[in-house]
């Protein structure tokens, strides 16, 4: 064969290949057909109105400020600035909340691919105004619904990416609502103002990196001309922080991180060299409780980070596990009180600050994850008062004086210690009735096996430095509580740990939800188990009540999950859920 | 001297398919590059390796292992929309591409088409203010307009049957950080 005829053969075989990758490209064209079909919102295929009367047009500060004063309403995220979690109204009472059954639910089961699959819930407190419920749930969902016959008005979604970092699970504790505004934080730390009437954005803002491991969970909380929220991720390595924003531009008022930098206040309970301050944790998933009259927000704050490796961070690591006092105006600290200094137990500070007046002085309570029941003089700080409101407890003890001396921390070897990571009460609230003038409280009676596992810190990836493994045997009770001597008045025992918000009633009421999905109403004064009612899944959310027309309500959403493995393990299996239930007397 | 010649045009005639065949198939000779060889994970490659039918439908598995109809970048129009074309193609049960890229958070515009004979489709997409849903029906073309604010991935479906598990579960993958005000006040800190 010569050259040349090798020549040709070599031609003819890059024709036939130009030849068959011209094919293969022609196949692979697309067909033209006439553009007929157009997305829709998939919201427009269902039976929502579209639209809400216009009820949140007149909600402002000052409405919120007397949120009492309107009982037919829940206007606020706790029912008023205090965070009492108290309704005085009193048609549905110890003497007829036997016939108390469902008035109509909401469902929504939606389909398709969430970020934390397994830890979604249905946690919201839902707003009421004028006869419209506001609801969030999980996965950057937002609702206005008929508060009378449970119809949906509109639906808002916020898409959150798949691979959102979450430590604990895809929920949201919900909305707040304010000169026709709904405000709504979503698992990416996006904070979205929404048009009450129809549901769509008036104005957005990022407040948190997802690539740092920043989430958000908290319902915002309007005071004065500002909407509030902070962020969560202290199981990441953040730097946590609150912010503030302009209620009708979005405009980013101010930011105050929760650790100091040096020099500052508190500054000096992080080591002076090295990076662990600037991963210090300190984040703030929980709404502010507000006095308008000292004019203070009480913010918790968060587990310092790493949670358990508490060689990294030698020193009280402030303001984390702790009640900060800020001036809502510019978010400046008027005082602090560390619940857990140095806290090793993922103990965090986050847990409500109820505001009660008694005797002439004003106070602040607080039932700690650490077991301990608080209780401050709220202008300035000074303990009054701390008492344990758990039976398991042993990592340390806090003195009548305020003394916190550490008896059980992590070790290598790894070692039980009480309560578990989920606190002798979880984030779900306490309420007090000014009425029988107690505190109840859902708690958990559990232990942990905690272990230190030092790690080297890497962005977004966790950053425990150990872990604590709740162990099997767990339980919970309802407790009330006299906050004028500290002592428990009743306790209704419940065999799994009870991790839903209470919510007491002028009718002398108190309801409480259960992980195995029963809605239990109590009497405020005895404890007694009144009413029950199955709803099918289990109880991780912020019960309410109000009413339309003269009708009395109690609206509760009910979904089973969140941080399940943390709380109560031996629950994972609870049916999962997606309703939000209301009940009323016939 | 012949013997030269021999091995010289042989080399040459090599040389020339290569060249062609890169133009003709950019995709195969991409994969080639130094930067992807190096990522190229053996549990990867074995998937194709040993099951090469999890790319086909009833061969291997059932249907066709999602995300692998390839990947295609949305581009950018002068109105800022990005803009990607997604078809359906016949008797496959898949979205091509099954992976769309936006380079950074913003509203894309899918020009959907179904192709495919066997069956209607439709198509569900992640968008803020709701999901967006559009009808397929057999040779028929659709348009999705979807605003997606947050870096990160997101999943889009065919509703119907399960043509998601089949095979047409798709993502969009969004490029891209938050807004530089929205980051934590702390110096830079190591990424994975
Ligand atoms: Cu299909």
């Amino acid at each position: 064969m010569g050259p040349d005829r090798r020549r040709r053969s070599v031609r003819v075989g890059l024709c036939l290949l130009l030849a068959a990758g011209v094919l293969v490209a022609c196949s692979e064209e697309r067909r033209d057909y006439p553009l007929t079909e157009q997305g829709r919102d998939l919201g427009s295929l269902s039976g929502a109105a579209g639209s809400a009367p216009p009820v949140a047009a007149g909600v402002n500060f000052e409405r919120i400020l007397r949120a009492r004063a309107e009982p037919q309403n829940w206007l606020t995220y706790y029912g008023a600035y205090d965070g009492q979690r108290y309704s005085s109204l009193d048609q549905i009472s110890t003497g007829n909340v036997r016939d108390l059954r469902p008035a109509w639910t909401f469902q929504f089961g939606e389909f398709g691919i969430k970020a934390g699959e397994a830890t979604y819930s249905f946690e919201a407190a839902p707003i009421v105004v004028d006869g419209v419920m506001y609801a969030t749930a999980w996965d950057g969902w937002a609702f206005a619904l008929n508060a009378e016959t449970g119809q949906e008005l509109w639906r808002y979604k916020h898409e959150i990416p798949v691979d959102t970092p979450l430590c604990c699970g895809n929920v949201n504790r919900g909305p707040a609502v304010a000169n026709g505004k709904v405000f709504v934080t979503t698992p990416n730390a996006h904070l979205v103002a929404l048009d009450a009437v129809n549901g769509r954005p008036v104005w957005k803002q990022v407040f948190g990196d997802v690539r740092a491991g920043e989430s958000a969970t908290l319902a915002p909380v309007v005071v004065k001309n500002l909407v509030v929220v902070g962020t969560s991720g202290a199981e990441f390595g953040i730097l946590g922080h609150i912010d503030a924003y302009d209620l009708e531009t979005g405009r980013r008022v101010w930011r105050r991180y929760n650790i100091p930098k040096p020099g500052e206040p508190g500054g000096e309970t992080w080591p002076e060299k090295g990076e662990a301050r600037n991963r210090g944790g300190g984040s703030a998933w929980i709404t502010a409780t507000y006095d308008p009259e000292l004019d203070l927000m009480y913010w918790g704050t968060g587990n310092p980070s790493p949670d358990f490796d508490g060689s990294v961070r030698p020193g009280a690591n402030l303001y984390t596990s702790s009640v900060v006092a800020i001036d809502p105006d510019d978010g400046a600290q008027r005082w602090h009180y560390q619940w857990t200094p140095h806290d090793l137990w993922d103990y965090d500070g986050n847990n409500e600050n109820i505001l009660v007046d008694l005797d002439g002085r004003k106070l602040l309570a607080h039932f700690d994850k650490n077991g301990y029941f608080f209780v401050l003089d709220r202008t300035n700080g000074q303990l009054v008062r701390v008492a344990p409101f758990v039976e398991r407890l042993d990592w340390g003890e806090i003195d009548p004086s305020g003394k916190v001396s550490p008896r059980k921390v992590p070790t290598r070897e790894g070692v039980d210690i009480c309560p578990g990571p989920a606190g002798g009460k979880e984030w779900t609230h306490a309420a007090y009735s000014p009425k029988t003038r107690l505190f109840y409280v859902p708690t958990i009676e559990s232990c942990a096996n905690y272990r230190v596992e030092p790690v080297e810190f890497k962005e977004g990836l966790p950053y425990y430095g150990g872990e604590a493994n709740t162990l099997p045997d767990h339980w919970g009770a309802v407790r009330a509580f006299d906050p004028s001597t500290g002592r428990e008045v009743w306790e209704w025992r419940n065999d799994k740990p009870m991790v839903a918000s209470v919510l007491a009633t002028g009718g002398d009421l108190v309801f409480a939800g259960e992980p195995t999905g029963e809605l239990n109403a109590y009497n405020a004064r005895s404890g007694e188990l009144l009413w029950q009612h199955q709803t099918g899944s289990g109880h991780h959310s912020n019960p309410v009540s109000y009413s339309v027309k003269g009708k009395q309500y109690i609206a509760v959403p009910v979904g089973w999950g969140g941080w399940v493995k943390g709380f109560a393990p031996g629950t994972l299996g609870v049916p999962r859920g997606a309703a939000l239930m209301v009940f009323a007397l016939p | 001297m012949r013997r030269r010649v021999v091995v010289l045009a042989v080399l040459a005639a090599i040389l020339s398919v290569v060249a062609v065949a890169a133009v003709i198939f950019p995709d195969y000779f991409r994969l080639l590059r130094p930067s992807v060889l190096k990522q190229l994970d053996p549990r990867v490659v074995k998937l194709v390796n040993e099951l090469p039918g999890v790319d086909r439908q009833n061969q291997e598995l059932l249907g066709r292992l999602f995300a692998l109809g390839g990947l295609a970048e949305a581009k950018e129009g002068p109105d800022g929309v990005m803009r990607v074309d997604v078809r359906a193609p016949k008797g496959e049960l898949i979205w091509e591409p099954a992976i769309i890229v936006m380079p950074r958070s913003g509203e894309l515009e899918v020009d959907l088409s179904n192709d495919d004979p066997y069956v209607h489709h439709a198509a569900i997409f992640p968008s803020n203010g709701d999901k967006q849903f559009v009808m397929l029906p057999i040779h028929s073309r659709g348009r999705a307009r979807v605003t997606l604010d947050s870096p990160g991935y997101y999943w889009f479906d065919c509703p119907v049957g399960n043509h998601g598990g089949r095979g047409m579960l798709g993502l969009i993958l969004v490029r891209g950080d938050v807004p530089a005000e929205a980051r934590l006040d702390r110096p830079e800190q190591p990424r994975p």
